[in-house]
């Protein structure tokens, strides 16, 4: 065997052999599965017709979602901007932007819902936690699309307006910002879009938002309710997205 | 004025190559107001270098260089208010793609406005007409509300060329105007080029490698091989003899041989 296809093989084998950990420790029972298909009928039947007196908690819920969607990226903008800048390749040297995006990746690689839980616990229940690990998690994400963005700006406009006799502000102004600002705009609104299915969750870990109703109806078994609730979520996701992909053609 | 382009015994190594073959080297010439001169070269003889340089984009030369009376620094940049009176045209266009026609003819006029006005975009009825006047004497008058990454490549060159004019310069410098055209365009972006320069009485210097076309629309042509002056004469006296200096095999990729001192001319 050449040395390539030995470290395939040797590749193949580890794979293999993580699924089958996976299946003999975890103790799948297909049987099991099988046996309990009645029950997630009758689960799923309890959830029909979805429950219409609950109207107000679900505005109430989608609300501060939206709102917790809403500050959170502008948090996440704020922040972003500055680092941004840092992170980027043609604005700071290697021993600036290189930390920085490292910080940026490792905040990258923090789930949000463990952002969440954590400031639960720092600030208390309520919308404020939710909004802080909205804005937290989002920047590692916008801040690097903003250091991309700066650093996808094309040098020769620039040049060219130098040549022309125009100062720093009005090469900022004529040649940096207009190729700028439509990836700007496309990147934050595309982060409000994941903010905001993100943000969908943080309820059931006591950050706010309509998951809070979720996780209640579930666990007291008011199931239809608790499918209104997740249909207004369906219903919600279905809309943002539908406004954003309109406004992103218009950033093209 | 008493010259356009003053050069004296210029030497230019590029950054980072300081050990090589110079990319210019011994260059002496006068450029006289209102001429329309062309460099002709091979790719790499240093047409695109020596433009830049009288742009005042270049630095860490050796020698003296005089652009419109300013004598130019090897050190530091020349200042904004001295950029302003030299229009060029580059080679890949350089306009914001994702701004209007209007916007990038606009945008020549910046460096002659006042800097608050400019910033906030308010151009005087003056400043619009002499961009107007520029983008139909381009032809793209009505092209004006576009935006340029709709535009094809013989349009932005227009677009290109009505910023540069619409900035007023009293020196043109276009870097290879045509080299991305087919000939019927390139006899016209030439003959606008050089047409406006004469029009305004104005000095134009253009970079080609077709010698036709240099002959053509230039009242002087300039050859350059290998970042040595090798003739500069008046259009009509360029001799085969000329072109073949500085191209050894026309149409051929063919490495050139050392160069005999003997051949150098400089006048």
């Amino acid at each position: 065997m050449r040395p390539r296809e030995a470290s395939g093989f040797t590749l193949t084998l580890l794979i293999a052999g993580a699924v089958l950990w996976a299946f003999v420790s975890t103790e799948v029972d297909l049987a099991r599965l099988f046996s309990s298909g009645p029950r997630i009928a009758e689960f799923l039947g309890r959830m029909w017709p979805p429950s219409p007196e609950i109207m107000s908690e679900i505005l109430k819920g989608s609300a501060e979602t939206l709102r917790i969607a809403i500050l959170g990226t502008l948090g996440a903008v704020l922040i972003s901007v500055p680092l941004g800048i840092l992170a980027s390749e043609t604005m700071t040297p290697g021993f600036i932007h290189r930390p920085v995006r490292t910080v940026l990746a490792l905040i990258r690689a923090i789930p949000l819902i463990l952002v969440a839980m954590l400031m639960v616990g720092a600030v208390g229940l309520g919308p404020l936690p939710g909004i802080i690990a909205v804005a937290f998690h989002a920047t590692g994400m916008l801040a690097k699309f903003y250091a991309e963005a700066i650093d996808g700006v094309a040098r020769a406009p620039i040049d060219a307006l130098e040549s022309a006799g125009a100062n720093p502000l009005l090469r900022l102004r004529y040649a940096i910002w207009p190729q700028m600002a439509p990836v700007v705009a496309r990147d934050t609104i595309f982060r409000f879009e994941l903010n905001l299915r993100e943000s969908l969750v943080l309820g059931v870990v006591g950050a706010g938002g309509i998951g809070f109703y979720i996780q209640t109806y579930v666990r007291s078994f008011q199931y239809d309710k608790a499918a209104s609730v997740t249909l207004a979520v369906i219903l919600m996701v279905v809309v943002i997205e539908g406004f954003n992909v309109a406004l992103r053609r218009r950033f093209s | 004025m008493t010259t356009a382009i003053d050069i004296a015994d210029l030497t230019l190594h590029h950054p980072g190559a300081e050990g090589g073959s110079p990319a210019l080297s011994g260059i002496t010439l006068t450029v006289q107001p209102g001429e329309s001169v062309a460099l002709l070269g091979a790719s790499g003889a240093g047409k695109t270098t020596l433009l830049a340089l009288c742009d005042g984009r270049l630095r860490g030369w050796r020698g003296q260089v005089s652009v419109l009376d300013h004598p130019l620094s090897p050190d530091k940049p020349p200042a904004l208010s001295a950029r302003v009176d030299t229009g060029f045209i580059f080679q890949e266009f350089a306009l914001v793609e994702r701004s209007t026609v209007e916007r990038n003819v606009l945008n020549g006029r910046l460096g002659r406005m006042p800097g608050l006005a400019a910033f906030f975009g308010h151009h005087s009825a003056a400043d619009r007409a002499v961009a107007y006047k520029a983008m139909s004497e381009a032809g793209i008058a009505d092209l004006a509300h576009r935006r340029v990454d709709s535009l094809s490549g013989g349009q932005r060159q227009r677009v290109a060329i009505a910023r540069c004019l619409a900035q007023e310069p009293k020196l043109i410098l276009a870097d290879e105007p045509v080299s991305n055209l087919d000939p019927a365009r390139a006899d016209d972006i030439l003959g606008l080029i050089t047409g406006a320069a004469r029009a305004r009485g104005v000095t134009a210097i253009f970079s080609s490698h077709q010698p036709d076309l240099a002959m053509r629309y230039a009242d002087r042509v300039i050859g350059l091989r290998d970042g040595k002056l090798q003739f500069d004469r008046t259009a009509a006296e360029v001799s085969p003899q000329d072109i073949a200096r500085i191209y050894h095999e026309a149409g051929s990729d063919a490495p050139l041989p050392p160069q005999k001192p003997g051949l150098r001319v400089v006048t």
